[in-house]
């Protein structure tokens, strides 16, 4: 029996590449519109919080000063919005890695694979290993703007504050720290990256939601936990005589330095020029404090450090996510079937 | 034009049943010499049966002579069966005869069981 | 053996988990490339995991399958796939859905062929996809197949959500398909009588294995159900089902010599052979010289 006309003549090479990104962006323009959005409105807070609100509370602080000697009325509301708009906006940057973490761990491939919709993409003309990098590539390069965008935009609206404002947060708060900086904005990738494995690992929306959050977060916290160690500290002695060791910035550890400059733990005394203080730390054979910690001029090599390190495991994430996929859909087997 | 009408429970093969309809229309006149017949595609998308299954009959009305497969034009009647056109005296006087039967009491089934009958002792051995 | 085989499978198993039972083992079957093959068999019986291997969704457990001469993976742009539950994106409109077929498969889409489909269905391209039915989605998950024009196109349960009137033009559509660019067509069904009169090729599948396999004439050809006083030997032909009832013993036959002339015989259905091999799993399974592997 043969073919009964003749078979479709169709069978040249590929001579045109997929529409992708076409398809993508129709397929997630909600969650587009949405990042717009979100980026859009943090940025023009953000940009109101180092502009008008840091001016209003400059001025505030002013009247403050003003009218500590003289008892005038001041008006403290400026101060206090500039500081609860900071707070919001930092709070709101901070969110981003884990909000694009529960979006992709929701949506990315867990809910195609759970209805269907990826496989019936990889029947189209288009491989799983192509259709994952697509809707890791698009996602990932608008990630990577936006919450770039927002961690500059914060670091702006930070440092306008600085050394105009009294109650302006110090480089090394926490929550300032991270926000100001590239790793938040690695850590969205990672979010990001992490969500499409563990779709792909679960293929259940929920399951994969929650997978993907506390990946995040536990890298999160690892991060948090190992920054201070990723550059070497600086060491900076100082007298007794001081009620606290000398040097702010990232502290990783501090102390008492005896006459042998052994380092000692710090019995949180206070000043030599109290005598009980003085006498024990004649009993300890304190002779300075000590103290290991980050000056302000660690701030870039502790971020990049720690941006290169949340990179490297997104990459890796990525990659066993990739051997996932083709473990799951045949293509590390294909040589196998081709002997037949 | 002829267009096939498949029956699923009739316990005859589906390419006999095209087979003895373009037969049947070759005699009524239906189908006369040099028009062409549904492509198998036609056939098949109003029939949803499978187009080998059409191509069969086709081939088995080739070989019967009956038709002519013209490559990439299609399938052609070569000449028909329409010995007994509908107005022929033949078909006239088998006419009266269904009439007279009729008239004598005898119902569908009877006339059809008389008929097939006298047909078999005319075809003794032919495949019907 | 002729031709390109379709499908090809060499002792070709999966199985889901590491401690999970085989939805298919030990399948060994070659599908001849312009055949319009019907999958046939019980529910869980493996049928969709050997389309989901076919059209490279799965990894083989053991053994292997080609399609089209290469790896599934190889011949996706050749390969269209309906999988049972039709997925489609609910939140596209059905003429969104069609342009997705068009950006996936840029070289192979022909736009007019899906816009006809749809079209036949009177379905309005601007409506969503979650508003439609089952069979109109059917109808949206057959327009990107076909518009892909495959040379192989596997079906999964195409006409379980469909009513008759849109079964058979459904049908006829893939026959016309089948008729005007040879397309292979592999569909599967619970329900044989559904295909019998499209398909002109088998594979039965029960209990993860292929039971039988070859084209759909020469394997009612094979067999004879047999009509015969109870107590007679049917030694030497191999018998798949065997019943007595009263003095009467009846029989369906896999006859390896002329039989016996007392015997009344008749040919079989293909839901009667069908039936047969599913309800005795220990009959041997067979294939045409053909389709051997």
């Amino acid at each position: 029996m043969t073919a009964l006309a003749t078979p479709p003549a169709l069978t040249g090479r590929r001579t045109a590449a997929p529409h992708l990104l076409r398809w993508l962006v129709r397929l997630h323009r909600p969650a587009l519109l949405v990042w717009a959005g979100f980026v859009l409105v943090l940025g023009a807070l953000l940009i109101w919080v180092g502009g008008p609100l840091t001016d209003a509370a400059v001025e505030g602080w002013k009247h403050y000063h003003a009218c500590a000697a003289g008892g005038c009325v001041y008006d403290p509301s400026a101060v206090g919005r500039y500081k609860d708009w900071y707070t919001y906006t930092t709070i709101a940057v901070l969110a981003v890695p884990f909000l694009i973490a529960a979006w992709s761990g929701a949506t990315l491939t867990s809910r195609e694979l759970e209805n269907g919709t990826a496989q019936l993409a990889w029947t189209q003309s288009v491989s799983p290993a192509r259709w994952l990098a697509a809707k890791l590539a698009l996602p990932a390069v608008l990630v990577t703007v936006g919450s770039g965008l927002l961690v500059g935009l914060h670091h702006w609206a930070w440092s306008a504050g600085q050394g105009r404002l009294d109650s302006a947060k110090d480089w090394y708060d926490i929550g300032t720290y991270a926000a100001n900086g590239p790793a938040t904005a690695a850590m969205a990738l990672a979010g990001l990256v992490s969500g499409a494995f563990w779709g792909l690992f679960k293929r259940n929306s929920l399951a994969s939601l929650v997978g993907s959050l506390f990946s995040t977060a536990f890298l999160w916290s690892v991060m948090a936990i190992a920054t201070p160690h990723l550059w070497p500290t600086v060491t900076k002695l100082s007298s007794l005589k001081n009620t606290v060791p000398s040097g702010s910035g990232i502290v990783v550890d501090q102390g008492l330095v005896t006459s042998t400059g052994a380092h000692i733990a710090n019995p949180h005394c206070g000043s030599t020029d109290w005598a009980q203080c003085q006498t024990l730390y004649a009993k300890l054979d304190a002779v300075s404090y000590y103290n290991d910690y980050h000056p302000q001029s660690h701030y870039w090599p502790l971020q990049l450090t720690a941006t290169a390190i949340i990179l490297a495991v997104t990459a890796a994430l990525a990659v066993a996510t990739f051997r996932l996929l083709e473990r799951q859909t045949g293509t590390v087997n294909s040589r196998k079937a081709a002997a037949i | 034009m002829v267009e096939y009408r498949i029956d699923r429970h009739s316990g005859v093969a589906t390419y006999v049943q095209i087979v003895q309809q373009t037969k049947q229309a070759l005699r009524l006149g239906m189908l006369e010499p040099g028009d062409k017949l549904p492509t198998a595609r036609e056939v098949v998308e109003a029939t949803a049966i499978n187009p080998n299954t059409v191509l069969k009959a086709y081939r088995e009305l080739e070989r019967e002579g009956l038709v002519e497969a013209r490559r990439g034009l299609g399938t052609f009647v070569r000449r028909g069966l329409s010995t007994t056109p509908a107005d022929s005296p033949l078909r006239s006087e088998l006419d009266a005869w269904a009439e007279r039967a009729l008239a004598s009491g005898l119902d569908r089934d009877d006339i059809a069981a008389l008929f097939t009958a006298v047909l078999e002792k005319h075809f003794q051995g032919e495949p019907s | 053996m002729t031709g390109t085989a379709a499908i090809e499978a060499a002792a070709l198993g999966k199985r889901f988990g590491r401690r999970g039972g085989w939805a298919l083992r030990d399948c060994a079957f070659r599908l001849p490339a312009g055949r319009v093959c019907a999958v046939v068999g019980p529910n869980g019986a493996g049928k969709s995991t050997l389309l989901a291997l076919a059209a490279g969704l799965l990894a083989p457990t053991e053994g292997a399958i080609s399609v089209l001469g290469t790896v599934p993976g190889a011949a996706r742009e050749r390969v269209a796939y309906v999988a049972q539950d039709k997925p489609l994106y609910p939140q596209l409109t059905v003429a969104e859905t069609l342009r997705m077929g068009a950006d996936l498969n840029t070289d192979r889409w022909d736009a007019s062929v899906a816009q006809r489909v749809v079209a036949d269905g009177d379905l309005n391209p601007k409506s969503r996809i979650r508003t439609l039915s089952g069979g109109q989605c059917t109808r949206v998950a057959l327009a990107l197949a076909l518009a892909k024009r495959p040379e192989l196109l596997l079906l999964d349960e195409p006409m379980a959500d469909l009513d008759p009137l849109a079964r058979h033009e459904m049908m006829g559509l893939l026959m016309a398909q089948a008729a005007e660019f040879g397309t292979t067509i592999v569909m599967s069904s619970h329900v044989v009588a559904e295909l019998e009169d499209s398909c002109d090729h088998l594979l039965l599948i029960g209990g993860g294995r292929v039971r039988l396999a070859g084209e759909i004439d020469e394997l009612l050809a094979a067999h004879v159900r047999v009509s015969a006083p109870a107590q007679t030997a049917l030694e030497p032909h191999p018998v798949v089902e065997s019943r007595t009832t009263g003095r009467q013993l009846s029989a369906l036959l896999r006859p390896s010599t002329p039989l016996d002339t007392d015997w009344h015989t008749s040919k079989p259905s293909l839901e009667e052979l069908v039936l047969s091999y599913l309800r005795n799993p220990e009959a041997s399974a067979i294939e045409t010289p053909e389709t051997a592997a």
